[in-house]
């Protein structure tokens, strides 16, 4: 039996405040009775351990808004809040509690859970606007819990043969080209933010443990992170590509960066790679208006992967109209379908990825695996704001982390990840996520099934208002 | 109507202080003069006999800016100091979500303590934040509807369509308790559960999890579960009930089956699933003795033959083809379809499933009950809708789309004083009593107080209810069924 791909989680907690979501005051009327202190079973209330007399202020990380101290203090004198520093995080894409989610992922490697019913909004823009599909009743090739070993999360990246020629005599004529195999549908996007070279070998370290690959711009790798050259995309212009032989040459994959005249001109610039190496070229192209024309145009000049990068929030490039990511990843995806040459290339798509869930939503619209970016960072403390402009800030203790616990941190969210793309794919009852590629039947998107149910009853309104 | 076995009594909340909506601030300028006090008929300002300073303003008595038109007592304008002000409290934000507003959960608090709906016009409860669905459709009443009486309309459900010999099970309100496991909530929220529908004439479910002795009394009223993991099924708990129910899937983690982990299966617990203690348990998904239509239906037979008086009912989730499940179902001999939306479930579940997958029940029963309807078969079966069936409007616009009844969930558990903060599952459960079996936890209130506070919320919506389908002209709320012409969205028109 093959080796099952497994990733080894292990809880890290850092015992270090992240953000917390609440704030409580205990006001002036407090008499120190003790109440909360016996009421809160996470205990978030304490007596001062200096002055057992005094009750110290309460520890937020440990809260979980359950209400009994609030509503069982005798002087009503405590009061709870949102933090304003943690509504001050994120912004319109980055919720503060995806962020917050992310950090307890990285935390324990275990999925999410909790009680008590869906809290969100019913939809919303980008990947909100779709649900994923189960079935009642499966073959009987799943089982359960015990199954999950047996659903394969694997994609090869690489060009494949549209149909095989053979010869007269039955032997194979056609030519197989190389592909590199990952047993996971995610690969480590270039930091979004300025990392250390201690930083970015855990980072690396990481991405060997999780069986997957980082990209990293050619001159940003060092000596000591280039012995792990086997889990490391190079980026390189596509006039460095001599400059950088040494690296291309241990490396399995190599990313190219988009320039137009790359359109015309992609054969002779993958011919000069593989004259140092066997290594399958990506092209990463940012998502812009024509995108579908780029990516067609590369694939039939020989393209083994493309990689659509759209910007932090999923958008494509300004232009006429900006799509969504899944929108723009589902244009392409057709587009490709209608050429009839989906299945020679990889698509590999990124920006935006923030939850587990866009992992299997994104390949449901057509990527084959997803590149993700900032989360691996908010796995190491990480705070993201939005406004006024972009800004990611590392925590200040960061460097002192040590390394083992940076990678475990990281892989941690990779495991959580994993177990949830599982349980997405499980329910659906598909066993290998190769098939889910491009499976919008598998999909629900609410832009259709809200017209096909409530458009049915009543007429389109202009404005939304009664 | 309600049943004559259903008694009012008010049920005030186990806890010292409310959630406040307001805060009442004192500024220095108070000379403790003590008029607020003489003036405020709710309770909020307070100066102890003897005492020369105001005590703090309690908050949560504050009724709010709507206090502004009575002149002759509203606390900020009496003061002759101008030292009191009034402003939304920051607290209130802290509580509830989009699905479940701060408001909504204020307003069932209300009902399970009153038995009736809030009589404060500041608590908007009939609709959630979260901006589709349930949230988007509002009612749309006749201006000269037919007079009819209160004590004229029905509430009735009838369970068993079939007309087959089987038990003829009519339920006094439409709608019942979801399964909740024995383990999964502490004995007295199940038994409080199983009380109420013996009161109320309806039914409460037990979910996968063992029929504890301690339901036999109220066995007129329990569904018991046959779930995928079949832990504590036997002959005998089959034999006791008038309903059974297959369990496929569960709209808070549909197709993901179910894990009790080790150290929740004590010894209690492992007798009643019939399982070792302290390993861990699970409930796979799917029925691995279910592979099609046909072999659902020899379960069905299986049920029936077993008791030949019960009525099936099959509980399963919301995919795609969730229609040509429930007509499967049908043709398998089912008397209950019941539908659970993806965004429903009150157990805890992977934040990833209760999330994505399925779709809402919203869009599931217009689907259901218009395919039965093609096929003939809507008058034979009973179509039952849940997971986001919050309020006595979400259950009459669910029936509106189609269904014939609702199942909740989280409306029970927010009777009890849920505040849904959702750590059902964390460390030694429920900090709230409600979903735990740890000894100090599950002793937090009684089940006499429990049921009193779920009949009051039964009451609560069968009244509301009734005021609608007076409002409709109607005299019975199978009238309602599938009337989407009494619908609006705010999106369309």
């Amino acid at each position: 039996m093959p080796k099952k791909y497994h990733i080894d989680i292990k809880a890290t907690p850092l015992n270090r405040d992240f953000v917390s979501k609440f704030k409580i005051a205990r006001g002036e009327n407090c008499i120190n009775c003790g109440k909360c202190t016996k009421v809160c079973i996470y205990e978030a209330h304490k007596r001062g351990a200096k002055d057992p007399r005094k009750i110290d202020d309460p520890h937020m990380a440990l809260c979980k808004n359950c209400f009994r101290c609030i509503q069982e203090c005798p002087r009503g004198a405590l009061v709870k809040s949102l933090d304003p520093d943690f509504l001050a995080l994120g912004g319109s894409y980055w919720k503060p509690d995806m962020l917050l989610s992310i950090w307890k992922q990285a935390e324990d490697g275990k999925v999410p859970v909790s009680g008590a019913g869906y809290r969100g909004p019913f939809t919303g823009p980008g990947f909100d606007g779709m649900w994923t599909d189960m079935s009642e009743i499966v073959r009987p090739t799943r089982d359960g819990i015990h199954g999950r070993e047996y659903i394969s999360t694997a994609v090869d990246l690489g060009r494949k043969l549209n149909h095989l020629n053979f010869a007269d005599t039955g032997s194979l004529a056609s030519n197989i080209h190389q592909t590199v195999d990952l047993p996971i549908p995610i690969i480590f996007d270039i930091p979004a933010c300025k990392l250390s070279n201690n930083i970015m070998t855990s980072f690396v370290i990481s991405a060997v443990a999780a069986g997957t690959f980082a990209i990293m711009p050619a001159n940003d790798i060092s000596a000591d992170i280039k012995q792990y050259i086997n889990n490391i995309i190079p980026l390189v212009s596509p006039d460095k590509i001599t400059a950088h032989q040494s690296l291309i040459s241990g490396a399995r994959l190599v990313a190219i960066e988009y320039a137009t005249a790359l359109l015309n001109d992609f054969g002779s610039v993958k011919d000069s790679i593989k004259k140092i190496s066997q290594a399958v070229t990506i092209v990463r192209i940012p998502a812009m208006t024509g995108i579908e024309d780029a990516v067609t145009k590369l694939a039939r000049s020989g393209a083994e992967v493309i990689h659509i990068v759209a910007d932090y929030r999923g958008m494509e490039a300004p232009g006429l109209r900006q799509r969504f990511l899944k929108d723009v990843v589902r244009a392409v995806h057709l587009r490709l379908i209608e050429e009839r040459i989906r299945d020679e290339i990889t698509i590999i798509v990124s920006g935006g990825i923030a939850m587990a869930e866009h992992v299997p939503k994104a390949i449901i619209c057509g990527a084959d695996l997803i590149a993700v970016d900032i989360p691996l960072l908010v796995a190491l403390g990480a705070l993201l704001y939005e406004q006024p402009e972009m800004t990611i800030t590392l925590p200040d203790w960061l460097e002192k982390l040590p390394a083992a616990t940076v990678v475990q941190r990281i892989v941690n969210l990779m495991g959580a990840w994993h177990s949830q793309l599982l349980e997405v794919m499980g329910a659906m009852g598909i066993r290998e996520v190769r098939r889910l590629r491009g499976e919008t039947g598998r999909a629900i998107f609410f832009d259709e099934i809200d017209k096909d149910t409530f458009g049915k009853l009543f007429q389109q309104r202009e404005t939304a208002s009664i | 109507m309600k049943p004559e076995t259903v008694v009012i009594k008010p049920m005030p909340s186990r806890f010292k202080h409310k959630v406040p909506k307001y805060k009442v601030t004192r500024s220095d300028a108070c000379i403790n003069c003590g008029m607020c006090a003489k003036s405020c008929p709710y309770g909020v300002h307070e100066r102890i006999e003897g005492h020369n300073k105001m005590r703090p303003p309690i908050d949560y008595k504050c009724i709010g800016y709507e206090c502004r038109k009575n002149d002759e007592f509203y606390c900020v304008y009496k003061c002759p100091r101008k030292a009191l002000s009034l402003s939304l409290n920051p607290m209130y934000e802290t509580l509830g979500d989009c699905r479940w507003t701060s408001d909504m959960i204020i307003a069932t608090w209300i009902m399970a303590e009153t038995g009736y709906p809030p009589e404060r016009t500041d608590i908007g409860y009939q609709t959630g934040n979260s901006d589709g669905g349930f949230d988007k459709l509002r009612l749309k009443f006749p201006v000269n509807p037919l007079k009819v009486e209160r004590d004229e309309i029905s509430t009735e459900l009838r369970l068993n369509r079939r007309n087959d010999g089987r038990s003829n099970v009519v339920i006094s309100t439409p709608m019942y308790g979801g399964g909740m496991s024995f383990g999964s909530v502490s004995l007295s929220t199940m038994l409080s559960k199983a009380r109420n529908a013996t009161i109320w004439n309806t039914f409460t479910c037990t979910g996968e999890g063992g029929y504890p002795e301690m339901l036999y009394p109220y066995d007129d009223h329990v569904i018991t579960q046959v779930a995928t993991g079949l832990f504590g099924v036997r002959e005998e708990t089959i034999q006791r009930v008038r309903i059974v129910e297959f369990k496929y899937a569960q709209g808070a983690k549909p197709g993901l089956g179910g894990h009790l982990l080790g150290e929740k299966n004590t010894e209690s617990v492992a007798r009643m699933r019939e399982a070792v203690k302290g390993t861990s348990l699970f409930s796979p998904f799917p029925f691995h003795s279910v592979y099609s239509i046909e072999d659902h239906k020899k379960h069905i037979d299986w049920i029936k033959q077993m008791n030949p008086k019960a009525l099936v009912s099959v509980k399963v989730s919301t995919p795609n083809d969730v229609d040509m499940v429930a007509v499967g179902s049908y043709y398998a001999g089912a008397h209950i379809i019941h539908i659970d939306g993806g965004y429903g479930g009150t157990g805890a579940a992977p934040d990833i499933a209760k999330k994505n997958i399925a779709m809402p029940i919203e869009y599931a029963i217009p689907k259901v009950h218009n395919f039965l309807k093609e096929e003939g078969a809507r008058d034979a079966v009973t179509l039952i809708a849940s997971g986001g069936i919050r309020t006595a409007h979400d259950l009459v616009k669910a029936i509106c789309l189609g269904a014939d009844g609702a199942v909740v969930g989280t409306a029970e558990m927010v009777a009890l004083e849920c505040v849904r903060c959702g750590n059902c599952e964390s460390g030694r459960g429920c900090a709230r009593g409600i979903a735990s079996t740890d000894s100090e936890l599950a002793d937090l209130f009684d089940d006499e107080w429990a049921t009193q506070r779920i009949v009051n919320l039964y009451h609560a919506w069968n009244y509301q209810l009734v005021e609608i389908l007076q409002k409709f002209g109607m005299k019975s709320v199978s009238e309602l069924v599938g009337r989407t012409d009494l619908l609006e969205h705010v999106d369309y028109s």
